[in-house]
């Protein structure tokens, strides 16, 4: 096997079919740059369940004078029986693993780390403003309803809030996103095999003179094909090298900037960009060594 | 060195055959001319040789290997020990006399030593010698053919098909063609050469295949082009 020859046959066909190759490297980078951030939307996704698998609590907001909720109205906000009833009630819960009482001041402190930032908000703000609440961790997250039910009319109650419920539409979003990467996706790898399979065949035409004379002369089959096969592989890597800048520039500038927001440190680890990266090397690649052999198969009869 | 045993071929959509029932036997070192008008079955023949065709009944046997039993895989080892000529000479029009000889070895993958070594020696042999950086179109219909043959024969087949190779050349630059032929055929190359020209044929006194309509018609040593029957 003579690499230079297969090499220069490969530079003259990829020249020739210059516009040809372009489309498939555009293709192949932004159809593996999408199935990439479908990936890193994934792990993405377990990576922040797992955070707040253990962080999820229901939340009991307890009733404050003047409290604009209904259900409190008139009562000049909870007193010291219904608060320490309610601890009861909620202690007594077979589904309840603890509870902790959040006081007005321990509230503000927390929405004052929230919103560091806003400045107007915090000077809008007071520590009278912030209800006070039951935090309440549940044994299994999921057995939540029960909870809510009964505590939602407890006297001195104005609100139950649920962070589960919260997160899943947020994690319903981020799912929606995924499957929306994912299928473009699909549709550019169709793309990408077609055009592909056109490179090829305008590629063989190009060179059916060649070709005819290497059948003549006994060249092998491999010897054929390999500078064929090899413009596909060749179109693919260059198209993962530019997915996985894209990819690299989406980690930087779209998750790590969403993390920031989310405040939590379930950040997207370079091992798994890198090992998102090589994958859709290794895809990229075989569908264009996979496209290419077809359609060898049909316009260049060995 | 071919031996066809009882051949025949029909193309798809084609009623009659291409070849029917024909049986020849060319031993090593023969120089044999397969004459007839066009569509007697003479191309058939030397497809069938090179495996670019199927018999649909009967033995082809080339270079000591039964076809029917030879593996695709395997067709190309059996091609690099036969030479091909064709009346339209097929050269790559974007490369020299010398690199048009040498594509031959490059794609079996011979090294670059030898390709350097034995190249110039069949230009020589073809009668080229100083025109090996010439490209195709600065060269006559003739020595454009004396390139095929270098090609051809720069692997040193133990066979040369050639077909119709002075088709597209005048009388006297066929001579020269025919010189190199019988040059190849006398290194002991068999050599099986289709043809309509009646004039070569009387000349070299050589064997003659007849093939009419598929049939052999008359198979004659030292034989001459129209004068069977």
């Amino acid at each position: 096997m003579r690499a230079n020859f297969i090499f220069s046959e490969v530079w003259i066909g990829l020249r020739r079919n210059l516009t040809m190759t372009i489309a498939v490297i555009v293709t192949v980078a932004i159809g593996m740059a999408l199935l990439g951030i479908g990936l890193m939307i994934n792990s993405q996704i377990s990576g922040m369940k797992d955070y707040w698998a253990d962080k999820v609590e229901v939340s009991v907001f307890l009733c404050k004078k003047n409290d604009p909720f209904p259900q409190c109205k008139g009562t000049g906000g909870v007193n010291e029986q219904e608060q320490a009833a309610l601890r009861a009630t909620i202690e007594a819960m077979p589904q309840v693993q603890q509870v902790e009482f959040e006081d007005a001041a321990s509230a503000y402190e927390n929405f004052k780390v929230q919103n560091a930032n806003n400045t107007v908000l915090l000077s809008a703000i007071q520590v009278e403003d912030m209800p006070e609440s039951f935090r309440v961790k549940l044994k299994d997250p999921n057995a939540y309803a029960a909870v809510i039910e009964e505590l939602k009319g407890a006297p001195g109650v104005s609100n139950v809030i649920n962070q589960k419920e919260i997160l899943e539409k947020f994690f319903g979003l981020l799912e929606k996103l995924r499957w929306f990467a994912l299928m473009i996706a699909g549709f550019l790898v169709i793309a990408a095999t077609l055009l592909i399979g056109n490179t090829v065949r305008l590629s063989a035409y190009n060179r059916r003179r060649e070709t005819g004379i290497m059948r003549l002369v006994g060249a092998s089959n491999l010897y054929i094909q390999l500078p064929f096969v090899m413009e596909g592989v060749i179109a693919g890597l260059i198209g993962g090298v530019v997915a996985a800048v894209l990819l690299i520039v989406t980690k930087v500038f779209l998750f790590d900037g969403v993390q920031i927001y989310l405040a939590n440190n379930s950040q997207l680890s370079w091992e798994t960009v890198a090992s998102v990266i090589s994958l859709t090397m290794v895809v990229g690649v075989l569908i264009c060594v996979l496209a290419s052999f077809v359609t060898l198969r049909r316009y260049l009869r060995v | 060195m071919i031996h066809f045993d009882n051949v025949t071929k029909v193309y798809a959509n084609q009623n009659r055959p291409a070849l029917d029932h024909v049986s020849v036997d060319v031993d090593k070192g023969e120089f044999v001319f397969l004459v007839g008008p066009s569509g007697s079955g003479k191309s058939t023949f030397l497809r069938l040789v090179l495996k670019e065709e199927r018999p649909n009944s009967g033995a082809i046997h080339v270079a000591g290997k039964d076809l029917a039993r030879l593996s695709n895989f395997k067709v190309p080892h059996l091609r690099r020990r036969i030479g091909c000529v064709f009346q339209d000479f097929r050269l790559l029009p974007n490369k020299n006399v010398y690199e048009n000889v040498a594509f031959a070895l490059e794609v079996i993958g011979k090294p670059r030593r030898f390709i350097r070594k034995v190249v110039p020696e069949v230009v020589e042999l073809v009668g080229l010698e100083g025109k090996a950086h010439r490209m195709p179109d600065e060269l006559s219909g003739g020595e454009q053919q004396r390139v095929a043959m270098a090609r051809a024969f720069v692997n040193r087949p133990m066979i040369l098909l050639a077909d119709e190779p002075t088709g597209n050349i005048d009388p006297a630059t066929s001579i020269g063609i025919m010189k190199v032929l019988d040059r190849i055929n006398r290194t002991g190359t068999t050599v099986v050469m289709a043809t309509h020209d009646a004039a070569i044929v009387d000349s070299m006194r050589k064997r003659v295949v007849e093939l009419e309509d598929g049939k052999i018609v008359r198979d004659q040593s030292r034989g001459v082009y129209g004068q069977a029957y």
